[in-house]
């Protein structure tokens, strides 16, 4: 259970040696033949094992949420370099791709079991079939008795957890996470860190997971990415060994935890202090 | 239960003091009753109305129709165009300055003209009625479409969906309040053109009753097609209330 090969089941042979997330030299500038062009990514490589966890960690404007959206194709501007998800370019609407922000984003007028049926809903599965599995992955993320509330009467973590259902009924294989609890209060945001750890442990996908919280990156991650201040180059790329199952609550009394903290801090420094 | 039982209270004890004060000091002489009228008068003149000659119904029922034939006419065609702006930027774009001119037309102004148009019945109420309710709905509408939260776009976009899913599972539900309030005024509205233009001129209606009222200085039956406008108003909005709970149980 702690190694993730043998985590995996029936993992086919060769699949392994094709990453799940590929960047290769990835630059992106916006506003290209404008006056104001800002170089927001340059050079960024990495690439992602399928069912492999990475942490993407770097000073505010360095450009997380960029690659993020470029992976999922959504930006209008084009960047140089070559991305591929699943071996292919990106492309809107990808449906190997399930991506979840900051703000919840709840539909206030759709109920926790809706909202979290919402994601499949636009993907085109039948209403029984979504709402069964909805409703299957509320159970998971602990708010089977809310299925039928609206988001104004939930808390601010249980919204949270709402949206996870709502990523992870999805079925994606890949998750892009941009700073999901970033918004929580330090108690909360444990807790939803071990129903995160649970569900990836459960569904095993690809996660690209942005945070500016380290303890996070550690407690969570196979690897954690770390990246300058703009224009966003990678410093490091950090494999964290600590064993799995994890959990975030007892990482915090130990000492590897600390030293893998001190280790990636003194690299953020050095990313601010580059420009 | 037991606060608004008192609350209550506190009102009907209010209203029975208030008429009680009307009527003694109309009595008394010291309220001219040409001028206030009184309230027995006013009771006597709704009863010979409604039960006894029942002539006020039919008033009644020709102000309602027009009203709501204009709510329901001027209510429709807003939020299709709102919808056709909201898909077509362009023609939004093109068609504002026009709307604006209109939308600032002061409307009542424009009664005698739809009585020369439309004649002196039902149709000039009605074109005078949607002539405001049309804009009330129309903006609201445009500013719910526009209001909609860019996180829910923006997430729905990642997840997949189509423009077409993203109007009508993102946009549109998000719309339904401000639009809804643009429909509770744009009621109130329409009984208020429709009794504005019956004041003018009409055949039948509780405005052209008033105005006949008026002018005979029957002010017992002018206070009381005035309460009665204001109770008709009153439903309205209480009506809407209720409908907007049922519908909105998510706000
Ligand atoms: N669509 C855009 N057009 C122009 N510039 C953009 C656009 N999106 C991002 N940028 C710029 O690119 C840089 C990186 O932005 P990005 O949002 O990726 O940073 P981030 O690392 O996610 O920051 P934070 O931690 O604050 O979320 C910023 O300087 C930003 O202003
Ligand atoms: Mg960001």
């Amino acid at each position: 259970m702690n190694d993730m090969a043998a985590a995996r089941p029936n993992g086919a042979p060769g699949a392994a040696a094709a990453p799940a997330i590929e960047l290769n030299d990835l630059t992106m500038r916006f506003g290209v033949g404008t006056a104001s062009t800002v170089l927001a990514v340059d050079r960024v490589s990495f690439s992602l094992a399928p069912g492999e966890f990475v942490s993407l960690i770097g000073p505010s404007g360095c450009g997380k949420t960029t690659i993020l959206n470029l992976l999922t194709g959504l930006l209008a501007e084009e960047p140089e370099g070559d991305v591929r998800v699943l071996g292919k370019p990106p492309s809107a609407g990808n449906p190997d791709i399930a991506y979840m922000l900051a703000r919840d984003s709840l539909l206030p007028w759709r109920s926790a079991l809706g909202n979290a049926a919402f994601g499949m809903e636009v993907r085109g599965v039948p209403k029984k079939e979504r709402e069964r599995h909805a409703l299957e992955l509320l159970k998971e993320v602990g708010l089977g008795d809310f299925a039928d509330k609206y988001p104004k009467a939930l808390s601010h973590g249980m919204r949270q957890r709402c949206a996870l259902a709502r990523t992870f009924a999805l079925d994606s294989p890949v998750l892009l996470m941009d700073e999901p609890f970033g918004a929580l209060d330090a108690q909360t945001k444990l807790t939803l860190e071990d129903v995160l750890m649970r569900l990836w442990s459960a569904h095993r996908k690809t996660v690209v997971f942005v945070t500016h919280d380290l303890a996070e990156a550690i407690a969570l991650s196979d690897r954690v990415v770390v990246m300058s201040a703009r224009p966003g180059r990678m410093i490091a790329d950090v494999p964290i060994d600590l064993p799995r199952p994890r959990s975030v609550r007892k990482l915090q009394s130990d000492h590897r935890f600390h030293e893998y903290y001190a280790h990636l801090w003194g690299l953020l420094e050095q990313g601010v202090g580059d420009e | 239960m037991n606060k608004t039982f008192r609350l209550g209270l506190g009102h009907a004890v209010f209203i029975v003091a208030f008429v009680a004060v009307w009527e003694l000091a109309s009595r008394a002489g010291m309220l001219d009753p040409t001028f206030f009228g009184r309230p027995s008068g006013i009771v006597a003149y709704l009863w010979n109305g409604f039960v006894v000659e029942r002539n006020l119904w039919n008033d009644l029922f020709y102000t309602i129709l027009a009203a709501t034939i204009a709510f329901w006419a001027g209510s429709i065609a807003a939020v299709l165009v709102g919808l056709v702006f909201a898909m077509l930027p362009r023609v939004h774009k093109a068609c504002e300055p026009y709307l604006t001119l209109l939308n600032a037309m002061p409307r009542i102004a424009l009664a005698p003209l739809f009585l020369l148009w439309f004649g002196l019945g039902v149709g000039s109420k009605i074109a005078v009625a949607i002539s405001l309710v049309f804009f009330i709905v129309l903006s609201s509408t445009v500013a719910g479409i526009k209001g909609v939260n860019s996180d829910h776009l923006v997430l729905s976009r990642a997840l997949g969906a189509k423009p077409r899913d993203i109007f009508f599972k993102v946009t549109l539900p998000s719309a339904v309040p401000v639009i809804f309030s643009g429909l509770r005024l744009g009621l109130v509205y329409s009984l208020l053109g429709v009794v504005a233009a019956e004041l003018l001129a009409a055949e039948h209606g509780l405005g052209q009753v008033l105005a006949y009222l008026q002018s005979t200085f029957d002010m017992n039956g002018v206070m009381a097609l005035l309460f009665l406008l204001a109770f008709l108003g009153l439903s309205i909005t209480v009506a809407m209330n209720w409908i907007e709970r049922r519908l909105l149980v998510w706000q």
